[in-house]
């Protein structure tokens, strides 16, 4: 069964988002001229650097709701609506990753980049910081903003028709194709991104070879059935064309390890468990994050919260991905996200004070930092009664 | 200073007359320490104040109760709040009781963020209040009551009969009722939510609390005529 509502609801986000260019955004507070050490007036990510660490940099309104989209953790989210900005801090991991994807020889085949750490150390927000500097070079965004929706929370399942055995989460395929079109709207509309072979879906049904990517899209948007095969179709011609130069790639997938996990929460009708590789779109991304290509770069965060919570035993990507998915991804970059530094610490609480989130009291960065031992997550929590 | 008063109480009691056993059973109920240990001081303030006049030397060798675990030197802690939050506890689930307590705090200061940020006159903008605690003492403060209605019977007829109260009385009224006017909700609502909308009213001198309070205070100003009956 779609439930029609759901799908409806999407394609009003598909179409504010069309829009969205135009409209302007709500008014937004002017930052201090006078500089502060925990804000930068650097907003552009293509310009930090190390020196940057520990500072907030602005994210304009428009970009976040259509690059971000999805991207920011809920509870970061209701954080920017309460702000009335949306800010990002500059973190060492982040800034690596963006100086190796500066230096990288895209001739090569594609590095993979693998988040990881413990729970709350920000993960995704380095992934965010880095998709919006991703967006800037002009790479092709292949963002899934949380892998969990799908292993842990599909939205319906049905069996597949051109596979034996395999099972598609349709209303998903259909949403993230919505979201993978809304955030290169830009970019696919180039003349050059074209399918590169003929697509047949069924007997009456077929995108022409020389189609443009969007009719791909599209097609898979607007025929639910179609939309895991849409993107099994997608990801085949997107590494066609980023092989043959036609574009630049950035995959980027929150809580990859889900890929691995056996113990899905998608279930069969008689309530038996779907394991993810049994489920088309993981075919798709898997194809996508392999090395076989060039001009491309993977960043991936392995994390404890993508799988059910009796396994959450470590942070480290070897128990995570399991044996399968380690060396699928074998060899990667790993980065490690710690926990912050003093310096961040006592960066992030000036910016709830600027923000009049927190009110001083004497020695409150020494109380909160020992209290939530560093862990940015922890931090945000303990703040909210202040 | 309660700390030094009682610590005056528990010297004579020690230099007096040994108390008989039963007087000690008699005055500490079920507690674990007999009743001439002290109370702990666990404020640094108090302690260096203490430490200044001298009295800090009186008190070092004298039998003191362990501080309770949620008494700390944070200026986090507040005695107000700890006390409204065992009020909403129930079935001693204090985390969960504080759990509510800190999100109506962080609703409290969304709620106002929201209100500071629409805000376009700067004069305006300064007078919100976006300190959860000081609204909470100040919505507290706003909603005691100063006289209460009691029943006295009298010739076979109840009188409800105005009768003045005690601060503490007045304090654990103000907060019941708040907390009353919090669970009266709809279904789909929070009572972190609505506990924070009521705070915020009461703040303002506004809501329901308040009218409930001023309705007492009328209907104490309409029974003035049986005030005798608490003599007579």
């Amino acid at each position: 069964m779609i439930k029609s509502g759901t799908f409806k609801s999407l394609l009003r986000r598909h179409k504010n988002v069309l829009h969205f260019c135009q409209l302007s955004s709500a008014a937004q507070p002017q930052s201090d001229p006078k500089s502060h050490s925990f804000r930068t007036d650097e907003n552009d990510p293509l310009k930090h650097t190390l020196d940057h660490v520990g500072q907030y940099y602005r994210v304009p309104q428009n970009e976040c709701k259509v690059y971000l989209y999805g991207g920011l953790p809920k509870s970061y989210e209701i954080q920017t609506k309460t702000f009335n900005e949306t800010c990002l801090m500059v973190r060492k991991p982040s800034v690596d990753i963006i100086n190796c994807l500066k230096g990288l020889d895209y001739t090569k085949p594609a590095v993979r980049f693998v988040l990881f750490g413990k729970k709350g150390s920000g993960k995704s927000l380095t992934m965010a910081h880095v998709l919006h500097y991703a967006q800037k070079a002009g790479f092709l965004l292949v963002h899934v903003p949380w892998l969990g929706n799908w292993m842990r929370n599909p939205k319906e399942l049905s069996s597949s028709e051109t596979r034996e055995g395999f099972y598609d989460l349709n209303l998903d395929a259909a949403a993230w194709l919505v979201h993978f079109k809304s955030q290169n709207e830009h970019l696919l509309s180039a003349p050059e991104l074209k399918t590169t072979r003929e697509h047949v879906w069924s007997k009456r049904e077929s995108t022409p070879k020389d189609s443009s990517l969007l009719e791909l899209i599209d097609h898979g948007i607007n025929r639910l059935k179609y939309a895991s095969e849409c993107v099994l179709a997608l990801a085949e011609e997107l590494k066609q064309l980023t092989k043959a130069g036609n574009c630049k790639t950035l995959v980027a997938i929150d809580g990859f390890n889900a890929f691995f996990y056996p113990k899905t929460r998608v279930f069969k009708e008689k309530k038996e468990v779907v394991p993810p590789n049994k489920i088309t779109l993981t075919e798709a991304f898997l194809s996508l994050t392999k090395f076989d290509w060039n001009n491309a770069a993977i960043v991936v965060t392995v994390d404890e919260i993508a799988i059910a919570e009796e396994d959450h035993k470590s942070h480290f990507p070897r128990y995570l991905l399991g044996k399968e998915g380690f060396e699928h991804l074998d060899p990667f970059v790993p980065v490690f996200v710690d926990a912050y530094s003093p310096k961040e610490l006592t960066s992030c609480m000036d910016y709830y004070r600027e923000r009049k989130w927190v009110r001083y009291f004497p020695q409150q960065d020494e109380e909160l930092a020992s209290l939530s031992a560093y862990n940015p997550y922890k931090l945000m929590k303990l703040c909210i009664s202040l | 200073m309660a700390a030094i008063k009682l610590f005056s109480n528990n010297l004579k009691i020690i230099k007096g007359s040994v108390p008989t056993l039963s007087l000690i059973i008699q005055k500490n109920g079920m507690s674990q320490y007999p009743s001439y240990y002290i109370q702990p001081v666990y404020k640094k303030e108090v302690q260096e104040e203490l430490a200044k006049t001298g009295e800090a030397q009186k008190l070092t060798h004298m039998p003191t109760r362990a501080a309770l675990n949620n008494q700390t030197c944070s200026h986090t802690q507040d005695d107000l709040v700890n006390l409204f939050t065992n009020y909403v506890m129930k079935d001693g689930l204090k985390p969960l009781a504080r759990g509510l307590i800190e999100q109506a705090f962080e609703n409290i200061k969304r709620i106002q963020l929201e209100k500071y940020h629409k805000c376009q006159d700067p004069e305006i903008k300064a007078q919100i209040e976006l300190d959860p605690r000081a609204i909470f003492h100040k919505a507290v403060e706003n909603c005691k009551p100063i006289m209460n209605l009691t029943p006295i019977k009298r010739g076979g007829v109840r009188y409800q009969v105005p009768v003045p109260i005690t601060p503490k009385r007045s304090q654990f009224m103000s907060m019941k009722w708040l907390i009353a006017a919090s669970k009266e909700k709809d279904k789909n609502v929070r009572f972190h939510y609505q506990l924070a909308l009521e705070l915020i009213d009461a703040a303002n001198n506004k809501g329901r609390v308040v009218k409930r309070k001023q309705d007492l205070h009328k209907q104490c100003e309409a029974n003035r005529a049986y005030a005798h009956y608490r003599w007579s």
